[in-house]
């Protein structure tokens, strides 16, 4: 596995190589420059209300308020970063509220089809991933497959190849990144608090992804996984709780697969995923964290657009949809886990988003809930100190959102 | 079922795998010029003019004439990707633009530039001014 990794470093400093030789054509490449350097200030934000129906409460939150910053030196290299607040503010000493980097790279472009970026990067996994602003998913929450199975917006340190093969319509990337720390995984969270995101993340573990796009007529085809280690101890340390370390060692791996269809005013997409932890056992012996060896996760959903017309497409924008999600985030457990069927879950969400213009959103929507019983092996505050657990529950979102 | 009924009439599509014609060409005194006859079988070009980090898409329309988009998103200047019959997609910040390099989709609130052209004995001139 070590020679895998070695080969792919070789080979992404080969194309970098090939950047930086390319510089003895430099004459004919400013000559044909199409802009000089330029700097993008954009941004993306959320709001919404929320009525949780079983707990009977209601509340109101800045979800996000994203600014990107990006500058262009060249044709050739660029630098680009998001920089997020959630939740509106940050307090020491109380909790919620997050500030942090959601990208922060450099982009060197190789040819008008292929670019490599280093820094911290989102991979492409999933639909939302790489695509998350408000005005281009419907809802007022992220779909929670593509937020508790992939998680949202995972981003970590690496370096990265995109691009499309030429003659062919097929889009690729391959990236390696630093890995997971399982001993940061919580129970019910998924991979979620195993991420590092660019804060001092340890590198004796890293990880590939890697994926496919493939588009014809109205359809578009994607396949992704990911596949990385969970320890970034010292061997020492490793072997003391029991784990295995190195590159890979107790990995991690994830598989996705969607597609989406458009035409007209009329658009479907589905998605459907699966997480193997094959060491959870080992996970779970060291950290006491109920790790699951499987999560899956699925959805498909329908829309369309009342108010499209072939003679000014997307002038504004009235969108029904619907979409059924169904994720298990402890599909499969080991002997020493504790099996939780609240984490097996289905959603039916349907509503509306209206875009009076393509960058503003206005969203409604009403998301239906259903989930196993409750385990009493993991009850910590038993009835009447909590309320007794509910199988269905209802959530009614009301929001906006923006992009520029 | 739904993912297996959209997965099959992918696979079926995949029997009728279009591929996406390029013609690399050079730049000289800021033009491109193109061969018509390319467009004897297809009526969608992607033209790759050597030195530029950026497509041009070039689509022969119905009355004859010719629509060359410069495939640079309006957002952030990142290469744009072709998208099938839904035009051009920028996988940075997802802006979408139809065929005709109209946003369908923000963040990009700007169309796509179009260059002038004109057919002069049998090639396609794009003036890249």
């Amino acid at each position: 596995m070590r020679a895998k990794i070695f080969t792919l470093v070789v080979s992404l400093l080969f194309v970098s190589g090939s950047l930086f030789a390319q510089q003895t054509s430099e004459d004919s490449l400013n000559k044909n420059s199409l802009s000089s350097s330029t700097t993008t200030i954009g941004g993306y934000g959320n709001a919404f209300y929320q009525r949780n129906n079983n707990l009977g409460t209601s509340s109101i939150d800045l979800q996000r308020f994203v600014l990107f910053a990006g500058h262009k030196f060249t044709d050739k290299i660029s630098f680009l970063s998001e920089l997020e607040v959630e939740d509106t503010k940050v307090t020491g000493g109380e909790g919620g509220g997050e500030v942090s980097v959601e990208q922060a790279y450099l982009k060197f472009n190789l040819n008008p089809n292929n670019y490599l970026v280093a820094g911290l990067i989102i991979p492409r996994i999933g639909i939302l991933n790489e695509n998350h602003l408000p005005t281009t998913f419907n809802g007022n929450e992220r779909n929670y497959v593509e937020t508790f199975i992939i998680p949202t917006t995972w981003r970590e340190l690496g370096v990265g190849l995109f691009g499309n093969f030429n003659g062919l319509p097929l889009n690729y990337s391959v990236a390696l990144m630093n890995g997971l720390n399982s001993g940061g995984f919580v129970h019910g969270k998924g991979l979620e608090d195993g991420k590092f995101e660019g804060k001092n993340a340890t590198a004796n573990n890293l990880a590939v992804t890697a994926s496919l796009q493939y588009y014809q007529g109205n359809f578009k085809a994607q396949l992704s996984g990911y596949y990385g280690g969970t320890v970034g101890y010292s061997k020492r340390k490793a072997d003391s709780l029991g784990l295995n370390s190195g590159i890979f060692g107790t990995p991690v791996a994830l598989g996705e697969g969607d597609i989406q269809y458009a035409k007209g005013g009329f658009s479907a997409r589905g998605l459907a995923t699966i997480v193997s932890i094959p060491d959870a056992s080992e996970i779970n012996r060291a950290f006491a964290n109920n790790t699951p060896q499987t999560e899956y996760g699925a959805y498909v959903e329908l829309a369309y657009d009342l108010l499209y017309s072939s003679n000014h497409p997307r002038a504004q924008q009235f969108i029904v949809f619907a979409r059924d999600e169904r994720f298990d985030m402890n599909y499969r457990v080991p002997a020493n886990g504790i099996p939780d069927a609240t984490l097996d879950q289905n959603h039916i969400v349907a509503g509306f988003s209206y875009l009076p213009i393509k960058n503003v959103i206005i969203k409604a929507d009403v998301r239906f809930i259903t989930t196993g019983q409750q385990n009493p092996a993991l009850v910590v505050n038993p009835n009447p100190a909590t309320l007794p657990y509910q199988v269905n529950n209802n959530l009614v979102d009301i929001g906006i959102g923006y992009s520029f | 079922m739904c993912l297996a009924v959209s997965a099959g009439m992918v696979i079926g599509s995949l029997s009728s795998c279009a591929t996406l014609p390029v013609y690399k060409t050079a730049v000289a005194n800021k033009q491109v010029s193109v061969p018509t006859s390319l467009f004897a079988q297809s009526n969608f070009q992607l033209i790759q003019p050597q030195g530029m980090y950026y497509n041009i898409g070039l689509r022969k329309e119905n009355d004859g004439s010719y629509t060359a988009l410069l495939l640079r998103c309006t957002h952030a200047d990142n290469q744009l990707t072709p998208a099938g019959n839904n035009g051009y997609v920028c996988n940075l910040h997802g802006s979408q633009f139809d065929t005709e390099g109209h946003v369908t989709h923000g963040p990009a609130e700007h169309d796509l530039k179009k260059y002038p052209t004109q057919i002069i004995s049998n090639q396609i001139i794009i003036n890249l001014i």
